[in-house]
């Protein structure tokens, strides 16, 4: 029902848009299209910027006196003309699903993207709500039960066996948990090293991991569970630029998408490791050290410039800092240096404040 | 003047000749085989007649008086170039002074011409006698007056002679040695209303180019009506630019015509050449070559944001710009006149300059009153989308559902919402898009126009349009998203 609404105001919104340009064009003038512009951080942490606010920070106008903006446009209202048809037939289309309907236009799977994104800020929605679903990549398991368009995500009667985040994240309902919080983990394979280690049976907690950088339902899950549980977030990455990019995807959200930031970052979210300063204090030999590339570096000296790691997390910048200025870097599976089990018996658990979790409550690492 | 050839000497006399031509008056040029030197010559006779008689009227009972300039071949280069000019000038200002027999018995004296046998003096016809092929020199003359009734009527002469019309020229060849061998070529002005006194010289050119292209470098006494059938087959635009900010002032005027002609290729007048204009240069009312610095000035105009892709420019004696990519059907023509608005003449730096701004002028001129012709290489990219455009914003209206809106759509394209096919909708929002874009195109060119210059020296920098990406705050790694 709530979705049929959706999907109506959706279409009414497209047919205004449909009518405007053609009202335009038939009366002689130049159709303009505004896209606003987000971003959630700047390079410039000097400047009283409004990063962290999810108003728009300007706002990009597409004429037709322009190549790039006719090709902008052509390629927009293609996909329009799909998403049209998606929400009047209640179908759902992936985005590669919309890249091959005109592969020789769109040209790579990025232009549809940015279309598509630029088709959510113009009706004002998210990504879901016009019918395009990306492929979900994320796993969960724990002390955590749910269903899902009917279908029941039983995960506490098996806490250490995985299931896939569902693509669908509006139809997820009636979530129960008795978890003491949430974990989130960079890796698949460290995932995998916590499932067998029956980490979930020993913890009372609910373990996700977006095998990489997450994707839209893996971050829209994790939001969801956190409003509904009120859960604390803790957040384990290789100590690594790569790592904590991801760790900033989670709890600030990405650019691309920073249209959709509000629904889809998790403030809430901690970084639980790995630390530079965890490789002295965990004892870890030298062997297990990688040395920063010269592309590591860069990334590096280029992330610290980001405004929210000066205004809201000025702690994480000086682990950063600390990174760059040994140069090196590890990973999580070094840990295993000491026992296989080393991250789930002793690594993690020293990391978790034993304290009882409130609802509502903020915890810091 | 470079004597290159006899022709070119030859045109020069009747360039000056042509310029003191009674308004009411008949100029006729014959070739002729001088009877009075034993060596084989070919002499040119011109003749003005003070009034305007039918065409078939004969030459010698009209003749009023003549002037035969006979020389050597042999020192024929050497002797007279300026002399040649001091006489003609003389003699045809003058026509019925009889300072003329002075004039030529002095230059005789003074010129140290050895081998002049016969002079003979008739007030307003000239004769000169050169040793060429007549062939060649027929070729030339015709060549010439086909350029020069562009001009269409000197406008110095408008203001004493306003109540005559019209100007002819004929041609008769006439070969001695083979009896009855007469023939006549007629140049004749192409209007009988060609404006009032008060019209510029650049509706005279124009109206002069026009009819050199309707009858194919007026080599027809018509207007070809095949290729011709409708005035629509023209297009026309010109520009003026002058070296002050007022007209009324003195200075030097470039006036530039340039005429689009759209003909079947099927037609048996069809030319081969679309993909070249010649560029007819006139200064000072006198058709003469384009400096080499004026070329170089049309190789800069930036004929790109005007659709066109210039490949080469030639100079073969004449101007030919060569193109690239144009439309097989299509052929433009282009005529440039600099003059100054009083004598007496002097070079000035400003000519090169003011070509540039005069064809700009008559090329946007020419966009301004046909749309849709001349767009810019810019605005042709854009209007490649148009087709996929169109085709999105018709999906959007054909595949709704909601009837009310469609009907909505159709009203304001202005079709009639019953049984419409998808390809009319398609073709009437891309007729829409491409006459927006060339709306765009056409302010763009206003915009670049109206901006004043400093200097008196050509400072437009014509601008690229920077297609550049917009390039948004990316994130360092790729994502999933």
């Amino acid at each position: 029902m709530e979705r049929n609404a959706s999907s109506r105001a959706l279409l009414s919104k497209i047919k205004d848009l449909t009518t405007s340009l053609v009202k335009e064009l038939s009366e002689g003038r130049s159709p303009n299209i505004c896209i606003h512009k987000f971003r959630n951080y700047c390079t410039d942490p000097n400047s009283n910027c409004l990063c962290s606010s999810d108003l728009p920070k300007g706002q990009q106008v597409l004429t037709l006196t322009r190549q790039c903006h006719a090709c902008r446009i052509d390629v927009l209202l293609r996909v329009l003309v799909i998403v049209q048809k998606l929400l009047q037939e209640n179908r759902h289309g992936s985005k590669r699903d919309i890249y091959y309907m005109h592969p020789s236009v769109f040209s790579e799977q990025s232009v549809v993207d940015r279309a598509i994104n630029d088709i959510c800020i113009l009706l004002q929605c998210s990504r879901h709500n016009l019918n395009v679903v990306s492929v979900g990549n994320g796993l969960v398991m724990g002390w955590l039960q749910f269903l899902e368009a009917g279908r029941k995500f039983d995960c506490i009667n098996s806490p250490t066996t995985a299931y896939t985040i569902p693509v669908h994240v509006e139809e997820v309902k009636d979530i129960v948990s008795v978890a003491k919080y949430i974990l989130i983990v960079e890796k698949e394979s460290v995932f995998q090293r916590l499932a067998n280690d029956k980490f979930c049976n020993a913890n009372r907690c609910i373990v996700i991991t977006g095998r990489g950088y997450p994707d839209i339902p893996t971050r829209r899950f994790l939001r969801l569970l956190v409003e509904k549980l009120c859960l604390p977030v803790y957040c384990l990455v290789d100590c690594d630029p790569y790592g904590f990019d991801i760790l900033t995807t989670y709890r600030f959200g990405s650019m691309q998408m920073a249209f959709d930031a509000k629904v889809l970052r998790v403030p809430e979210v901690q970084w639980l490791g790995a630390f530079p300063s965890d490789f002295e204090k965990y004892d870890l030999p030298q062997q297990c050290l990688l040395p920063l590339t010269a592309e590591d570096k860069r990334r590096t000296e280029t992330m610290l410039l980001r405004c929210y790691l000066q205004k809201e997390v000025p702690e994480w910048r000086l682990e950063l800092e600390l990174m760059l200025q040994k140069g090196v870097k590890f990973e999580i599976e070094a840990f295993s240096v000491h026992t296989l089990s080393f991250l789930s018996e002793q690594y993690i658990p020293s990391k978790i404040p034993k304290v009882e979790v409130l609802p509502g409550n903020n915890f810091k690492s | 003047m470079e004597i290159s050839s006899t022709s070119n000497l030859c045109i020069h006399v009747m360039l000056l000749a042509f310029h003191y031509i009674l308004f009411d008056s008949i100029l006729v040029v014959y070739p002729f085989r001088n009877r009075w030197m034993e060596t084989e010559i070919v002499a040119v006779n011109f003749l003005c007649i003070s009034k305007m008689p039918s065409i078939s009227t004969t030459l010698p009972a009209l003749r009023r008086s003549q002037i035969t300039i006979s020389f050597h071949p042999s020192n024929f280069h050497a002797a007279i170039k300026s002399s040649m000019q001091f006489l003609i000038l003389e003699s045809v200002a003058a026509w019925k002074n009889s300072r003329i027999l002075t004039a030529a018995a002095l230059y005789l004296l003074n010129s140290g011409v050895n081998h002049a046998s016969f002079i003979s003096i008739y007030g307003t016809e000239i004769c000169l006698s050169i040793s060429e092929s007549i062939d060649v020199l027929v070729s030339e003359i015709n060549h010439f007056f086909q350029k020069m009734m562009i001009l269409n009527i000197p406008p110095a002469l408008r203001l004493f002679f306003f109540f005559f019309q019209n100007i002819a020229i004929e041609l008769l060849i006439e070969r001695e040695d083979i009896p009855g061998s007469r023939c006549e070529n007629v140049f004749l002005a192409n209007r009988s209303n060609p404006g009032p006194l008060s019209t510029s010289n650049v509706e005279f050119l124009k109206s002069g180019l026009e009819d050199y292209v309707l009858k194919h470098g007026n080599s027809l006494t018509q207007k070809c009506s095949t290729c011709f059938a409708t005035s629509e087959c023209l297009k026309v635009g010109s520009g003026i630019a002058c070296s002050t900010e007022s007209h009324k002032s003195s200075g030097l005027m470039m006036e530039v015509v340039i005429i689009i002609s759209e003909i079947e290729s099927t037609c048996p007048c069809f030319r081969e050449c679309s993909s070249k204009t010649e560029v007819l240069y006139f200064k000072d009312f006198t058709p003469c070559s384009i400096s080499h610095s004026t070329l170089n000035v049309l190789s800069t105009i930036d004929w790109k944001s005007y659709g066109l892709t210039l490949e080469n420019v030639v100079d073969r004696g004449v101007c030919v710009l060569e193109w690239e990519d144009s439309p097989s059907h299509s052929h433009i023509d282009m005529v440039v006149h600099c003059y100054h608005k009083q004598y007496p003449m002097h070079k000035t730096q400003l000519e090169r300059h003011l070509i540039k701004k005069a064809v700009k002028a008559a090329l946007n001129n020419l966009k301004e009153k046909h749309p849709g012709i001349l767009l810019s290489a810019h605005a042709l990219k854009i209007c490649s989308h148009a087709p996929d455009l169109a085709r999105s914003i018709a999906g959007l209206i054909l595949s709704s559902n909601d009837p009310d809106f469609q009907g909505e759509c159709f009203s304001l394209l202005g079709l009639q919402s019953r049984e419409i096919g998808a390809d009319v909708v398609e073709d009437c929002i891309e007729e829409k898009i491409v006459s927006v874009i060339e709306m765009n195109d056409r302010k763009s060119r206003q915009r670049k126009v109206v901006a004043p210059f400093l200097f008196e020296a050509d400072c437009d920098q014509d601008s690229n349009y920077q297609d550049k990406e917009y390039e948004e705050g990316e994130d360092e790694f790729g994502y999933v998203d």
